[in-house]
This record gives structure tokens, sequence and C-alpha cells, in this order.
């Protein structure tokens, strides 16, 4: 893999304050292009409010958000996909009576310059259909592809979220927590498909992820977030040997097996 | 070479075969009818008073209702926006006819320019409010702008062209589609729009654009983070349902030809929304058969019981939602495909 210094993503004092509560607190990190960036932290860290703030969900209370040297701060949030940012939920976030396929090809469509060509039928456009099937051959779902989205098992309905987000082919993933709830026996799997995206599609993935055993398996860099600030960012050896993170987070509770 | 064209064409037919045998029966009604009474189809011809005019009439009715429901299943059903003045889209076009041909002494293509215009205008109001409020906020706001447009119609200060409660009257339609003379013609015409906007609305929710709209009702802020600017979705849709309401509402005053302040009001609004709940929401179908339920109740229900009809259909439409929550049209095709399921497991069991 080829991991430049270049800085593909970055953060400058970005705030979010909800009436009293600081959720994201003057919080600046910088992603390396084609690097894996992981963040961790203990539930209300404000992890998904960070996610939030990337893809322009939600509007920072102060502060920027830097794309490829370009200010994307107060951009609608139906354009992060167009700059080349693709997000993923950590509740699974579909179209339930749609059909998977149906789900992938609406993603593939987006991008496309035939949204308004209500004259046609949608299967005159074959180049979505067929991005739709690469895509669903990609995450495993071939079996399932013409069954309605809300009656696939837990599992599966994840696998989606993630072929929602590649259909597009973004350059940079933000997967909020990707395995959440899935069957253990089921996450080396996908952590191995988010792998192999990122390696062969040299992409640039931002992870949330409680699993410890994964994350330090997996990331190029970690930042760990606490009460809304960053405690500590690094590789996974120098944050697992952080004294600070032990004690706030790690709790003495992961074994470092490195 | 005309091998595959006649295997196309068979496999067309069979495929349609419902829908095709329903059209014939519709273009073969007015001369069934009348022979049922004893006329000839020369007669029924000669446009000559009888069941089969009367027939035509309902009809007529019934095509201009299920063009008006189809709108509205467009913006509810398949767009999932619950509108509750939609009796405006269809008010407006009444209107705007009547007044054109009444005071303006316009052409009836002039006329119809007219209305669309003014169709595409109110498409856009309702459009402005779209990126503020959703969902119940929506229904609300759009109560609104409907309870301001019956006020409008209804002002005295207005009656002179609106004729304020008593309705808009006396609007003189051109003789080759006059309703009274001509109304085998107008059967035919109204039977042709309502197959083309069909066919249109059918070709609009398998496009690009109907498919994104049918994401926005599934789930918008998904479709908005797939990349997808949600307000000109929903814009497309009011606009083809503003347009289609107000065409109905056009036929609907040259076959009258009064105009009622009735079809302004709210009730207006919930007549489309019972019939594609008869039907099936979102369906498409669904506008076309619910409107022929409804209005062969209504007209079953006035002539045999009377006085308590509404009270009786009342009765009816709460048993509907209660029993048949997907409509007419949603649990055939929810049956159908448990049925074809359950065939399949079937031949699976006994390889």
């Amino acid at each position: 893999m080829t991991m430049t210094t270049e800085i593909i993503l970055e953060t400058q004092n970005i705030r979010k304050q909800f009436g009293a509560l600081v959720a994201v607190d003057d919080v600046s990190i910088k992603v390396r292009k084609n690097s894996l960036h992981a963040i961790i932290g203990p539930n209300g860290a404000g992890k998904t409010t960070f996610f939030n703030l990337l893809s322009g969900n939600l509007e920072p209370t102060s502060g920027k958000v830097i794309y490829k040297g370009r200010d994307i701060t107060h951009q609608p949030v139906h354009r992060t996909i167009h700059f080349g940012i693709g997000r993923s939920f950590q509740i699974t976030n579909i179209f339930p009576n749609l059909t998977v396929f149906e789900n992938i090809r609406l993603a593939s469509q987006a991008l496309g310059s035939d949204n308004f060509k209500f004259w046609q039928a949608s299967s005159h456009f074959k180049k979505y259909e067929e991005r739709a099937w690469h895509v669903i051959e990609t995450v495993g779902l071939k079996e399932r592809a013409q069954t309605l989205a809300r009656t696939l098992p837990h599992g599966d309905q994840r696998k989606l979220e993630l072929g929602m987000i590649l259909a597009p082919d973004p350059e940079v993933l933000l997967l909020d927590e990707p395995t959440a709830g899935m069957a253990s026996e089921q996450v080396p799997e996908l952590i191995a498909l988010i792998q192999g995206i990122q390696k062969q599609g040299n992409k640039t993935v931002m992870l949330v992820e409680h699993n410890m055993n994964v994350v330090m398996s997996v990331s190029d860099a970690i930042t760990v977030m606490h009460q809304g600030m960053v405690l500590a960012e690094g590789t996974p050896a120098e944050i697992a040997a952080n004294k600070e993170v032990q004690t706030a987070y790690l709790g003495g509770l992961y074994e470092l097996n490195v | 070479m005309t091998q595959p064209t006649n295997s196309r064409l068979s496999a067309f037919f069979s495929s349609n075969r419902a829908a095709l045998l329903t059209l014939l029966a519709l273009i073969l009604l007015p001369f069934i009818v009348g022979m049922m009474d004893g006329e000839s189809p020369m007669m029924v011809f000669a446009n000559e008073s009888g069941n089969s005019k009367f027939a035509q009439g309902l009809a007529i009715e019934i095509f201009i209702l299920a063009l008006y429901a189809l709108s509205f299943d467009l913006i509810f059903g398949i767009t999932g926006m619950l509108s509750f003045g939609h009796s405006m889209f269809f008010g407006v076009g009444a209107y705007l006819t009547g007044i054109s041909i009444k005071t303006f002494g316009l052409s009836l293509p002039a006329t119809l320019g007219l209305v669309f215009i003014a169709a595409i205008v109110q498409a856009i109001l309702f459009g402005l409010v779209l990126p503020r409020v959703k969902g119940i906020t929506f229904a609300l706001v759009t109560l609104g702008l409907g309870s301001v447009f019956h006020i409008v119609v209804m002002s005295s200060e207005l009656g002179p062209y609106t004729g304020a409660d008593v309705g808009l009257q006396g609007v003189i339609v051109p003789a080759f589609i006059s309703p009274a003379n001509e109304r085998l013609r107008f059967y035919f015409i109204a039977l042709t729009i309502l197959i083309l906007v069909y066919l249109l609305y059918k070709r609009f929710v398998d496009s690009p654009t109907g498919r994104v709209c049918v994401a926005i009702r599934e789930n918008e802020g998904r479709a908005r983070m797939l990349g997808y600017n949600t307000f000109y979705f929903k814009l497309a849709a009011l606009t083809l349902s503003s347009l289609t309401a107000a065409l109905a509402g056009f036929m609907h005053t040259l076959y009258q030809p009064i105009v009622s302040p009735n079809i302004a009001n709210m009730g207006f609004t919930v007549t489309a929304l019972l019939i594609i709940l008869i039907g099936g929401v979102g369906t498409l179908s669904g506008a076309l058969v619910g409107a022929v339920v409804y209005r062969l109740l209504d007209f079953g229900l006035r002539r045999y019981i009377g006085e308590s009809a509404s009270f009786i259909s009342g009765a009816v439409y709460v048993l509907f939602v209660l029993f048949i929550p997907f409509g007419i049209v949603g649990t055939w095709k929810m049956k159908s495909l448990q049925i074809k399921q359950g065939w399949q497991r079937l031949q699976k069991l006994f390889g």
C-alpha cells in the first residue's frame, strides 16, 4: 500500500454545541490520503456527532471542514457525495420497502446526469444497473438482490448499508460502526471486505469502531475522543501505550497483543 | 423478421391481458349498455337519450375523478407528501376554465394553455414551502393554502367571476364537445386522456426521476445523503400532479358545465384520499379502480337508500380501511405475490 503524507480531509477547531452541551469541542484532525483512520472513544464521546459534521448532516457551531484544500463546512448534505465523501450510518439507514438491488441502483444513479429523464424507463440506463450488480457482488448480497431490504437479516442490512456508499465510488468512506449489532462471527468478514476495498481501491477510510481488536489490527492512525475532545492521536502502538488513554478509556481492559 | 415481432406482440398481449380487456370493455361500453336497452349502435352514435347516454355520463365523471385521484396518488402514494390542499389543484383548473370561457370568451386551446400555466405557478407556490416543512406541517400548510383558495372563490367581491357560493354557471361549451349533444365524443376524448395520463404516470414512476420520488417516500434523509437534492424531485412530482389535477378540473367544467364551490373545499381533497385508500395507495391503478368503486357506491347508495347514503358510505369506508388497509389493488398484488411464492415453495418441495 502506498501511503502518502498528503492530507485529504481535515477539521480545524471544529465545535458543535447543543444548548449547554458541547458535543464536539475544538477538534482538529488531519486524515492522510489512502489511510485507514479510526476514531475511538467511550459512548457519548462525540464520535457520531463528529461524523455528522464531516458529512454535512450537521452544521458546526464554529470551525471548518477542509476537503482537498476546499472549505466544505457549510455545504448542504446532498453535496457531500458529489465531493467524493460517502457516509454510512450506525443505525441502519436504507430504503426498507425497496429491493436490495433498487437500494444500490439508486445509490449509483445519484451522481449521473440522468436523474430528470422522466420520459425514459430506469431500466434503459444500463450503466447504473451494471454498477449496482458489481457492488452487490462485492458486498456479497447477490443471492438476496431481489428481496426487500426490510426483510434482510441485520448482518445483511449492514452489508447493504456499505454497498450503498460504495456504489458512487467515493474517495473517502466515513463508516460509522459498520459492524454495529452484527454477530461476532460475521465481523471479521466485513472488516476484511472494508480493508480490501480500501487497499485495492486506494480509498481513504474513516472508521468509528468499538471492537478494539479490530481497530488495533487494521488502523493506520487512531484518534481517541473523550468528552467531545481529542484525547490522543497516533499509531495503534502509540495509542495502546498511552497512559492517558489507558486510564480514560481502555481502562486496563484491553490487553495489547502486538 | 416477422417471427420476433410476432412473439413480442403476443408477449405484450399476454402480459397486459387484463388491461387490454378492460380497455376493450370501455370502448364497447356505450354500445353494450345501449343494446341492453334496445338501442341500436346508430342510435348511440346519434347521442339519443337513454341508458347508454346516462352510463356514458357516469363513466365520464369516473374518468375525471380517476385523473384527479391519480394526481393525488403521485404526491401522496408515490412521493410521500400528504397535501390537504389538493382540491385547490383541481379547483384552479375548474374555475379558470369557467372564467376564461364565460367572462373572457377565450377559445378552448387558449383556456387549456392558461390552465396549464396556472397549474405550474401553483405547483411552484406549494413548492416554496417544501424545503421548510415536512410531514404533518406540510399537510397543515397545504390545508391553509387550500382554505385560502376556497375563501377566495366564495368571496362576494369575486362573485361576478366565480359565482361565489352559488357557483359558476352558464359556461357555454363549444358545440363539438357539448356534453349534451356530443356525449359519445366527450366520452372517448375523456377515456383517451385518462389512458394517456395513466401511461405517462406509469412511465414517470418507473423513470430515474420517479424512482427517486419513491426513495424520498421511503427515507428522505437517506435520499439526500445519496446525493439527491430532494427539493427538485418533490417539485417535479408536484408540478406533474398539479398539471393533471388542473386538466381534470378543466374537463369537469366542460362536462358539468357548472362549477360548485364544493370542489374547492377540504371535502374534495378527502375524496381523493378516499379513492386511493379504496384502490391502494401508491399503486396508480388503484386510483382508477378506487374512482370506479367510489362513484358507483355513491351513485347506488343515493339511488336506493337516499338521504342516509352518506352515512352508509362513511361506514363502508371505515370497514374498507379496517379490513383492506392496502386497498383493492394493493391487497390483490400482495396476495398474488404470496400465492406465486407458495407455488414456488410447493414446486421446490416436490422437486
